[in-house]
């Protein structure tokens, strides 16, 4: 194990965690409920955790990636359907994104949003084209770490510490409403959803083939895993406890995505605006990128076609053309007008929906001994596994009546 | 697993990856030929490749939209051409040998071979 290898990955795992949907859904959070949603953020992440470790860890010993292995335990049509399911999933999810980058430009350069949509996707589009997946993964995660300023600002914000440890105890606040309650139920669901995206494991699990991991990286992966995204978490968590201290004592809801960099503006004025910002909009244009490639992966992988960013473009033709199309459908989509935070809402209200289906054939995967060998789910994983399993399946039964009942979380 | 060994047909070789002697994916097990008579073992001949051989396992209706998105093709692939089964089948020789490689060809055609490190 090459220690600055390992820190250059988790690293790149703390930077690259945050992405639109939690930017948005920590800030709303945060403002309406105080620190009560803190225990959700880190439950989650648990969750994703130990999917990211089962996913790494099926890459690097049965050195097939995940989907592949997927259509195989689901068969074709139960396969098929997971596909198109996560396809529109992660399709929603980068088109959000992209309105995401968009947004954050425009509030950093001043320029039009239609153009800056455009611009944004034909960046993206060059800077998979150009870069190797190393670079391409290294390079947004890195520049994302841009938001450690919020960790920072939450210290110079001063928030009660006390009270924010106690948000890491499970609990639902006192005294709210019927319709509050189901407010925060929502938010709960749409947490859970925003940190646990199938994109990541899907997207993470490609990567570790793509750099050609093997049973000795087993213990790299579970570094990755726990500490990348257990950091990265953090940062998200501070997003919602400046919100929690900044934007909830005034009543003011963060309704667009670029609220959450005034958390950071408050306390080291326009500086701390531009580093917020330059820091959404590499995190953002990262979770796109990882979006968009976790959809070309899982076609490819699927279909059995030449896949992989280590390769050059032309040497996996049909995904090279997967990704480019899939960028040009999500331009698409953010093209037609539709607000950002809709999409934002849709791609985790989808994306809750597929979890159960992504989740299931890892689980059964990760726990056959045919294919994992001694590297077979020990007992802690495979409890909290089928636990998470658990957990996402009830998510996604109570998500859509929670989103028509509180209007999307708007009471 | 060598070819030649029993295997339990669905749990172990259908929707399995195909690499090729070279190391590159070039399909998967979509269906699989069978041979045998009345009262006697059934042998696996070969590996059917392509959307043409979902036919026996999609509804007609969705059977219509491959064919329209994506063909009826189908590549046989003999028994005696693979050299192991695992977490994926293995080939013995390169894809292009047994026709599995035609549409990545046909879309390498239009890609720019420029740009990229």
């Amino acid at each position: 194990m090459n220690p600055l290898e390992l820190t250059l990955g988790i690293m790149t795992a703390v930077g690259g965690f945050v992405d639109i949907s939690e930017l948005v859904f920590a800030a709303k959070a945060g403002s309406t409920f105080g620190f009560a949603l803190v225990w959700v953020f880190a439950f989650s992440t648990v969750g994703i955790i130990v999917f990211s470790e089962m996913s790494g860890r099926v890459a690097a010993v049965a050195k097939q990636p995940v989907f592949s292995l997927m259509r195989h335990r689901l068969g074709l049509k139960l396969g098929l359907i997971t596909l198109i399911a996560s396809i529109i999933s992660n399709l929603i999810t980068c088109a959000a994104e992209i309105g995401g980058v968009a947004l954050i430009l425009n509030y950093l350069t001043g320029g039009p949003y239609l153009p800056m949509v455009i611009a944004v996707t034909v960046a993206l589009i060059a800077s998979i084209w150009v870069l190797p997946f190393k670079w391409v993964e290294r390079a947004y995660g890195l520049l994302g770490l841009f938001m450690v300023v919020f960790a920072v600002a939450l210290v110079a914000n001063h928030p009660q510490w006390h009270q924010l440890a106690g948000g890491f105890v499970p609990q639902v606040p006192d005294g709210l409403s019927t319709k509050e309650l189901l407010t925060f139920g929502y938010f709960a669901v749409a947490i859970v959803s925003a940190v646990m995206f199938p994109y990541e494991v899907y997207f993470y699990s490609s990567g570790g083939i793509e750099e050609g991991w093997s049973p000795k990286d087993i213990l790299t992966n579970r570094l990755t895993s726990i500490l990348g995204m257990g950091l990265g978490s953090l940062l998200a968590i501070s997003i919602l406890a400046n919100s929690a201290v900044v934007f909830g004592p005034a009543n003011v809801n963060p309704e667009i995505p670029g609220s959450a960099a005034l958390e950071a503006a408050i306390p080291f004025g326009k500086w701390g605006l531009i580093l917020a910002l330059l820091g959404m909009f590499f995190a953002v244009a990262g979770a796109a990128v990882e979006t968009c490639l976790a959809n070309a992966y899982s076609i490819a992988q699927f279909f059995g076609w030449k896949w992989g960013r280590h390769k050059k473009p032309w040497e996996a033709p049909r995904f090279t053309v997967t990704w480019i199309l899939l960028f040009v459908a999500a331009l698409g989509i953010v093209l037609t007008g539709v607000d950002v935070m809709t999409l934002v809402e849709f791609a985790v209200l989808f994306s809750i929906l597929v979890l159960p289906l992504t989740y299931l054939p890892l689980l059964l995967l990760s726990g056959d001994r045919a294919f994992m060998g001694r590297y077979i789910n020990g007992a802690i994983t495979k409890t909290l596994g089928w636990f998470y399993f658990c957990v996402v399946t009830v998510a996604a039964m109570v998500a859509l009546p929670l989103y028509f009942l509180t209007s999307g979380g708007n009471g | 697993m060598k070819p030649s060994d029993p295997i339990k047909l669905v749990s172990q070789l259908l929707d399995l990856p195909i690499v090729d002697s070279e190391g590159a994916y070039c399909g998967v097990v979509d269906d699989i030929e069978l041979a045998g008579r009345a009262q006697q073992p059934l042998e696996v001949k070969a590996l059917m490749i392509g959307p043409g051989a979902y036919a026996g396992r999609l509804p007609r209706w969705a059977m219509k939209i491959v064919r329209i998105t994506a063909g009826d093709r189908v590549v046989r692939v003999p028994l005696g051409k693979i050299r192991t089964i695992g977490a994926a089948v293995q080939l013995q020789v390169p894809g292009t040998v047994l026709g599995l490689q035609r549409s990545e060809d046909r879309v390498e055609r239009w890609i720019p071979r420029k740009g990229a490190f």
